[in-house]
């Protein structure tokens, strides 16, 4: 019935994604379906980039596994949007360019920024997709009883979303996302209905019934993070790591105005605040209704609790109402996955396409046709490469992975976002010092933490570390010292760049910030991009 | 299609709404940038530093933690509420500057 239920769910998606293909007339269509979303549409579509497996499957099998320190990612991945709303949304919008690279370039005219922005929008929608792959396939073996093992549930995933966004483009992906963040909020709802009714429509006896089956301490924090530190710097990258995701970016670009694409954040802040409010309850509940045991006999690391939870609320394992809420919310699962990996494609072949072949390989001379074409041989190969780095992933922990690119996100971009909207002195020296310096930062510093070292006892055969010797970084998330040396290689960069003179750089900033305020040339007009 | 070309149109116009909306704006996302931040980093350092406070309990077997946790949410939505109604104000001087 699982099985069947996704297929249906996949067969709809696949429906609108050919739907869309006929409305794709242009590049302009392809990257940011003609910028003519409309603001509720795309406020939903960004919670359905957002509340992908990790948030949806990772938060609640947290929580499960740890109370209250899981609950701790819900809060931050939230007020994230905050950092969003307040700073980035809408003058990007205002700015009326369809990538991060497109503005650094309109700022700070110099091509050399294009390469390095692209790159780093790239590696940063590749770690973040690796995690979905890999989620999705230990999710089609399990629910399959093993029948179809990772090393084809990946390739099969890979291919259903190089099948939406070639076919369909932005236009499809975002009508998947819209699909999918409703469905995901309606199974989300019913599941928090049930829990609330079978304990007496109170959090306070579900919590109750936690503590008297994993005491006290399972209500308070630090049963996951024992180190304060550790939580800050995790705080620190779900905090600033959202306003510098290149798949969250690019939806600014598909509505037609600021105004909308503040509108839009509003939007996307009530659905996924409703939704992180819901894990708190979840999370509790598979705790008590299923136990502990049985979740990490599933998975270890707790992905599962949700669809066991469905089971157990709908009647439990064996009846049939359990295996449909089994089926009902792993389908679920499996859109929210194939939706979000959408997105993250579509940002990496747009940032290829737009930025390297047409921005630096050909000059800015290929023509429209040429370019769709480019767009979409990219995506096939962004895909081929997801799919080949998630086999060669599938038995990491995933978790890592996106704590990875959130790291990277909020140490390379960010600080270039930040100071190209408000810096005068800034240039294009600084802004290659600070994406590769952040880069670099965060990736030395997490191939030396406990993510990748540490000595497992001899019996681990699963889960074990990559390289067996101590960590020499202590933290699993590498924010709190990677987002400074972000914003401090920016800084030496600009200084070191200041003796090379950049003649207009000045005026182009003046002329910047007066369309990043007021939206003038953009308000109201696709054809802006022109 | 020529994204990456200069739109060099006519000048920026500089006036009074400009000046304005610049330095009202500028005032509000840094005052409420520093408002959330500091709100938000509270949690995180009392769950690692005053773990006996976060599992005090409130309300029953409601704890200290949930309900700064669920204080949290309400304030991202209330800071988002205000940065939309002040948004009306920077929307009208934006169309001023721009005349």
């Amino acid at each position: 019935m699982t099985l069947l239920l996704s297929a249906i769910i996949v067969a709809i998606t696949l429906g609108i994604t050919f739907w869309a293909s006929r409305r794709n007339t242009s590049a302009s269509d392809f990257y940011v379906a003609g910028g003519r979303i409309s603001a509720p549409q795309n406020g939903i579509a960004i919670a359905g980039d957002y509340m992908s497996a990790a948030s949806f499957l990772g938060i609640t099998g947290l929580i499960a596994l740890n109370g209250y320190d899981g609950f701790m990612y819900s809060v931050g991945w939230f007020i994230a949007y905050l950092t969003v709303l307040f700073i980035v949304a809408e003058p990007l919008r205002n700015l009326g360019k369809y990538t991060l690279a497109d503005m650094l370039v309109y700022r700070l005219k110099d091509q050399r920024v294009r390469t390095y922005a692209a790159i780093s929008t790239i590696v940063v929608s590749t770690f973040y997709m690796i995690a979905q792959v890999v989620g999705a396939g230990s999710l089609i073996s399990l629910l399959s009883g093993g029948v179809i093992g990772a090393g084809l549930a990946i390739p099969l995933v890979g291919v259903l979303m190089i099948i939406y966004v070639v076919v369909g483009g932005m236009l499809a992906t975002t009508w998947v996302q819209i699909i999918k963040a409703v469905l995901l909020m309606f199974a989300t709802i019913v599941m928090t209905v049930l829990i609330l009714s079978r304990f007496g429509w109170s959090f306070s006896s579900l919590l109750g019934a936690v503590e008297q089956r994993n005491g006290a301490e399972f209500l308070g924090a630090g049963v996951k993070y024992k180190n304060p530190i550790d939580l800050i710097s995790l705080g620190l990258a779900l905090v600033l790591g959202t306003a510098g995701l290149p798949h969250i970016l690019v939806r600014f670009y598909t509505v037609p105005t600021a105004q909308d694409a503040r509108k839009s954040v509003v939007w996307a802040m009530v659905l996924i605040g409703a939704f992180y409010v819901m894990t708190a309850f979840m999370g509790n509940a598979a705790n008590v209704l299923v136990g502990k045991d049985t979740i990490t006999r599933e998975n270890a690391a707790g992905n599962m609790a949700a669809p066991l939870l469905a089971q157990a609320l709908f009647g439990g394992a064996g009846t049939v109402g359990g295996e449909f809420g089994l089926a009902f919310v792993t389908a679920v699962a499996f859109a929210t996955i194939l939706a979000v990996v959408a997105g993250l494609t579509i940002a990496a072949s747009t940032s290829f396409t737009h930025d390297i072949y047409k921005g630096v390989i050909r000059k800015g001379q290929a023509t429209e046709r040429e370019e769709f074409r480019v767009a979409r041989l990219a995506t096939v190969g962004v895909g081929v490469i997801a799919i080949l780095l998630g086999l060669a992933a599938q038995t990491q922990n995933v978790a890592f992975l996106v704590a990875l690119a959130f790291a990277i996100a909020a140490s390379s971009n960010l600080p270039v976002i930040l100071f190209t909207l408000f810096w005068r002195k800034f240039n294009a020296t600084g802004a290659i010092w600070g994406i590769v310096g952040g880069i670099l930062t965060c990736l030395a510093l997490i191939a030396v933490s406990p993510n990748i070292r540490g000595i497992d006892p001899p019996e681990k055969t699963t889960g074990r570390h990559l390289v067996q010797a101590p960590a020499i970084f202590p933290l699993e998330n590498p924010g709190i010292v990677s987002i400074p040396a972000g914003f401090l290689f920016a800084v030496l960069g600009t200084l070191v760049g200041a003796a090379r003179r950049n003649e207009g750089a000045e005026q182009a900033f003046e002329e910047m910030q007066f369309r990043a305020y007021t939206g003038a040339g953009v308000d109201g007009t696709v054809a802006a991009h022109d | 299609m020529t994204v990456s070309r200069l739109q060099s149109g006519s000048p920026p116009v500089r006036n009074a709404a400009y000046a304005r909306l610049v330095a009202e704006r500028n005032r509000f996302t840094v005052i409420m940038t520093i408002t959330f931040l500091v709100l938000y980093f509270m949690l995180p350092i009392l769950a690692g530093y005053n773990k006996p406070l976060m599992a005090t309990k409130v309300f029953g077997n409601v704890t200290f933690g949930y309900v700064f946790a669920f204080l949290e949410f309400a304030m991202g939505w209330i800071m988002a509420a205000i940065y939309v109604v002040k948004a009306r104000t920077f929307d009208r001087l934006a169309a001023e500057a721009q005349r």
